[in-house]
């Protein structure tokens, strides 16, 4: 069901049978952090009475925001983010604050602080992250809208593990101001829905010029959702083939030469491009430089002095080691490790440096196929969504990792706009086809994702029965 | 790099490693030296740093007007430790 169809039922009803849900499925889903009773919302605003979920690092005033780690585990903010303040003026309803790795860093959810967020489609298996809790909140059909953040994949990889619509729109399109950073050259605000219609709803609502962020853009805001056409004649579609050449699983290939025929089939213009292989590889390492670099100094608020949780010492110094050191997983810990390792001194010019120059050449590569088409069309990912207890490790150095894995990065590098939506099942977990656009041209991304909705047949897809 | 130089990183900012952490933060280095070295096959000759997806102008400077102010109450709502209206620290002299 789509959200202009729920407006058409009880408020009332719809807001308290999402509320019995997000409570109903916390014990099997654990995607809450913080589940809020709700309260009817007077504005009739695009999205008047929706429940929607919100990521747990976007502030809310009065409302815990954790972040999933235990330093900010007591944290209540005394401002709303711009993208809550404007899910309330639309008419929306929180009724989670949903789980995330910790403060954001991670694609698994198994770091948050509350322990593992379980897909619905199968209890052993991830949900994906770091927005985790806002793509289960989704899938199960508990909201059909939640809010995440992405900095490297975080809502288009558990949207592709949920099978659920993950956008990330152009950097800068939707205000960050009150979200807990990671990286913030990195991060965009994103979200999920059940269809592309709810999709381009959201982003009208979400998006626009925001002084309180200084890097949102200027850019006009449009009607998205009015002007949603799908009809792809002529439209000028790149198949990235380094991430189908890096895929194993020859299911998974299959299902998308599919979607990529039924492409042609109505009218787009399909061409297979290919880029330096080595710049791929290289995606991943230059994130995790970029990200964990940028991360430190985002996080050094983060000292038991002001706010969050404190543990106590003798002198000042004691009291931030001392919180630090309780209050980060050991998994944060290595992040910021690498981050300060790449900022010393020594390592500066080898690593950091060398890793924006490298971005560099990653977006322009890719722009100079991308700007003179209208889409970059891949499957989200070469896998399953993988088990909880898994045993079995993906080789890290491989391109089925590198570049299968991390392709969806190169979004957050050039701030193009990139959406993952559900593609098909395999052994009854869903798969996910991504597609990245030229900026600014999220009505375009939508168009595509229209015609794939219409060809997949996946509109509306949630899993109530787990 | 050894368990030592992984501690100093640590220290750097404020937080500390026991044990298993060290020896676990050093196992994985291996591999991400390895997706770091990958790096240097790229020739960066010549290209400027990339640090924001766009360069386009969305910043200014503001008029120097108060602007957001919040009360003392606010600010120390989430203060640990808060004593008629400051924050409390260790004492830095003794």
């Amino acid at each position: 069901m789509t959200i202009r169809e729920m407006k058409k039922q009880d408020p009332k009803i719809l807001l308290n049978d999402a509320y019995n849900k997000v409570v109903e499925y916390q014990k099997k889903l654990n995607a809450s952090i913080t589940i809020i009773e709700p309260e009817a919302n007077a504005s009739d605003g695009l999205l008047s009475n929706i429940p929607v979920a919100v990521k747990d690092n976007f502030s809310t005033e009065g409302i815990k925001t954790t972040a999933a780690s235990n330093i900010l585990d007591n944290y209540v903010p005394i401002f709303d983010a711009t993208v809550v303040k404007k899910l309330k003026e639309a008419g929306t309803v929180i009724v989670s604050k949903a789980s995330m790795d910790e403060l954001a860093m991670g694609g698994s959810n198994l770091t948050a602080n509350i322990g593992p967020c379980h897909n619905p489609y199968d209890l052993k298996r991830i949900s994906g992250g770091s927005s985790g809790g806002s793509a289960v909140l989704v899938a199960s059909g508990a909201v059909p809208l939640a809010i995440g953040s992405d900095t490297g994949d975080s809502v288009r990889k558990p949207a592709a593990f949920c099978g659920v619509v993950g956008v990330k729109p152009t950097y800068g399109r939707i205000s960050r101001y009150g979200v807990i950073p990671y990286a913030s050259s990195l991060d965009h605000v994103g979200y999920f829905t059940t269809n592309i219609e709810d999709a381009a709803l959201a982003l009208s609502v979400l998006a626009g010029r925001d002084d309180l962020d200084m890097t949102s853009s200027y850019a006009e805001v449009k009607n998205y959702h009015e002007d949603l056409n799908g009809d792809i004649k002529g439209k000028k579609i790149l198949v990235f083939d380094n991430v189908v050449n890096a895929i194993e699983d020859q299911t998974i290939i299959a299902q998308f030469n599919q979607l990529v025929a039924g492409l042609a089939a109505k009218g787009a213009l399909v061409k297979h491009v290919s880029f330096d292989n080595d710049l791929m590889r290289a995606i991943f390492g230059t994130y995790f430089i970029i990200a964990n670099a940028e991360a430190t100094a985002n996080h050094s608020n983060l000292d038991g002095i002001r706010f969050g949780h404190r543990v106590d010492g003798n002198t000042m110094e004691e009291v931030m080691i001392n919180t630090r050191t309780r209050g980060f997983s050991s998994f944060i810990k290595k992040r910021f490790v690498v981050g300060s390792y790449s900022l010393f001194e020594e390592n500066q010019e080898r690593l950091l440096r060398k890793a924006h120059k490298v971005r560099r050449l990653i977006v322009e590569a890719v722009m100079a196929e991308l700007k003179d088409a209208d889409a970059l069309i891949a499957p989200a990912s070469g896998i399953i969504a993988p088990k909880i207890a898994s045993e079995e490790k993906i080789d890290e150095l491989t391109d089925a990792y590198l570049i299968a894995e991390n392709h969806m990065i190169i979004g957050n590098f050039g701030g193009l706009p990139s959406m993952t939506q559900p593609m098909g099942f395999k052994d009854g977990m869903p798969l996910g086809v991504n597609i990245t656009c030229n900026p600014f041209r999220e009505q375009t991304m939508f168009d595509i994702g229209l015609a794939i909705e219409d060809l997949t047949g996946l509109k509306g897809l949630v899993k109530e029965d787990f | 790099m050894d368990k030592n130089d992984i501690k100093e990183y640590a220290n750097h900012l404020m937080f500390d490693l026991n044990d298993e952490e060290l020896s676990a933060i050093e196992k994985d280095f291996a591999v991400l030296e390895a997706q770091l070295g990958l790096l240097d096959l790229i020739d960066t000759t010549n290209t400027e740093e990339m640090i924001y997806p766009f360069e386009d102008d969305t910043f200014f400077l503001r008029e120097d007007n108060a602007d957001h102010i919040i009360s003392k109450e606010d600010a120390l709502r989430n203060a640990p430790k808060e004593r008629e209206g400051h924050f409390v620290v260790p004492k830095v002299v003794k």
